[in-house]
């Protein structure tokens, strides 16, 4: 796991110590890299979490295009964009996009919204039909394919999951998802596993 | 689409969770840990623990169980009472909290709210206001309710959201305790001045009083407490009650 910083971390890491996998914590952007899969928490704002990955960016990049397992939990998926309106610095860039404000409902969106339009593997693992959201930027990719569910907020319909290969982005917190949340996590390990 | 919220509060005090009449005859109703967790299988979709602690020790004990509770509690924890600085949150946050809700603090130093979102995201950030009728409008009062401000409520919930707060967590202290229902005129006045979420507390005697705050209310989550203790009703029976009143609401297996 990639610590960039602030916030909660104890709840994603039992999550996924759950099924025996044990985890590194690292704050080196570049040791991160090095590792069986790579979990990017959501916790901050993106120009402070963009400029403590810039020593490590391109070994993290290579090794997510060269297939190793990632998931990226709110920020933590906005980061494996190019760059976002909430401030300066570059992502990862292995979905080609952008990310913007969430306009459409009340932002911060914080609670419960639905799960929509789910194809993916790890949601046909795990039965998520409503997740928990806590942000206020969204991804928006150049091209819609790589998007694999839904959610809207107010009139504002956005990204829940997105998937390059074996690198899964989700807006949502799993981790704060109860134990659908905690399944999902799960499944993403037995694929990564594999 | 968005879930109506229902989160429980817990009165924390050092490693207990305790009940009481404005904070005399505290009386042990459990472990924190355990509570919290029975509430999540319930259908809870948040937890609140309002640390009324005393002394340094018992507010160091807090972080403790929030880190304990934080590693089996999979849904959102928040932590409220005695937060003063932005270090603060940031202790919280360590420990476990997922957000963080500020109150007299915020009053005497409007920054601290701005300081906190900078530095963690307005998404962690709550203000805590606790309001009382004064005429046609509502007052702000700090320090538990017991010291007056100038503060009109609506202004203030308002200019909380301008210094960065992503939520407010509105307690009307007319009805709390009273369990007679939910203040709904203040909440909607809440709502609508302001564009980020709104968690009604204070006054919730049964489910339809939590339907009621959601609907007439148009809050987005309601704060329930002392009826789950006492078990006057459960969360499971509430959130039947919102999903047949035709609410959006978490199912719960």
């Amino acid at each position: 796991m990639f610590d960039y910083g602030a916030g909660n971390l104890h709840s994603l890491i039992k999550t996924l110590e759950h099924d025996g996998a044990r985890v590194e914590i690292e704050t080196d952007p570049s040791h991160a890299a090095r590792t069986d899969a790579l979990v990017l928490p959501g916790v901050g704002a993106f120009g402070h979490a963009a400029s403590r990955m810039a020593s490590g960016l391109a070994d993290m990049r290579s090794a997510l295009r060269d297939g190793l397992p990632c998931l990226g939990i709110c920020l933590g998926m906005q980061l494996l964009f190019d760059g976002s309106d909430e401030g300066a610095g570059a992502g990862l860039g292995i979905f080609p996009g952008r990310v913007r404000r969430l306009e459409g409902g009340r932002v911060p969106q914080i609670g419960w919204n639905t799960i929509e339009n789910g194809d993916d593997p790890l949601l046909d693992a795990a039965p998520l039909a409503t997740a928990y959201y806590a942000n206020s930027y969204v991804c928006r990719p150049d091209d819609d394919s790589c998007v694999h569910a839904w959610s809207t907020h107010g009139i504002a319909r956005f990204p829940a999951l997105v998937r390059e290969g074996r690198t899964v982005g989700v807006q949502f917190h799993p981790e704060k998802s109860s134990a659908p949340g905690v399944e999902l996590v799960r499944a993403f390990l037995r694929e990564a596993a594999q | 689409m968005l879930a109506r919220r229902v989160v429980v509060c817990l009165d924390v005090q050092g490693a207990r969770v305790v009940k009481g009449e404005q904070f005399v005859h505290l009386r042990d109703v459990g472990d924190p840990v355990e509570l919290a967790t029975r509430y999540e299988r319930e259908g809870a979709d948040e937890i609140v623990f309002l640390d009324i602690s005393a002394t340094a020790d018992d507010r160091a004990t807090l972080l403790d169980v929030a880190r304990r509770t934080a590693e089996r509690l999979f849904i959102p924890l928040t932590l409220g009472g005695g937060i003063r600085s932005a270090d603060d949150v940031s202790l919280a946050l360590r420990a476990g909290a997922d957000k963080v809700s500020i109150n007299s603090a915020a009053v005497s130093r409007p920054a601290v709210l701005e300081e906190s979102a900078a530095r963690f995201g307005s998404q962690c950030v709550v203000a805590s206001i606790d309001a009382k009728r004064d005429g046609d409008s509502w007052r702000v009062y700090t320090r538990g309710g017991r010291t007056r401000t100038e503060l009109d409520a609506v202004e203030w919930a308002r200019e909380c959201v301008a210094h960065g707060a992503g939520e407010i967590l509105l307690t009307s202290i007319d009805r709390d305790g009273t369990r007679t229902g939910y203040d709904l005129e203040l909440t909607r006045a809440v709502v609508a001045a302001v564009d980020v979420p709104v968690v009604a507390s204070g006054g919730a005697g049964s489910a339809s009083d939590v339907r009621e705050v959601l609907d007439a209310g148009r809050a987005d989550a309601a704060l329930v407490a002392g009826i789950l203790h006492d078990q006057a009703t459960t969360v499971r029976a509430i959130k039947q009650l919102l999903a047949s009143s035709g609410l959006p609401v978490r199912a719960v297996a």
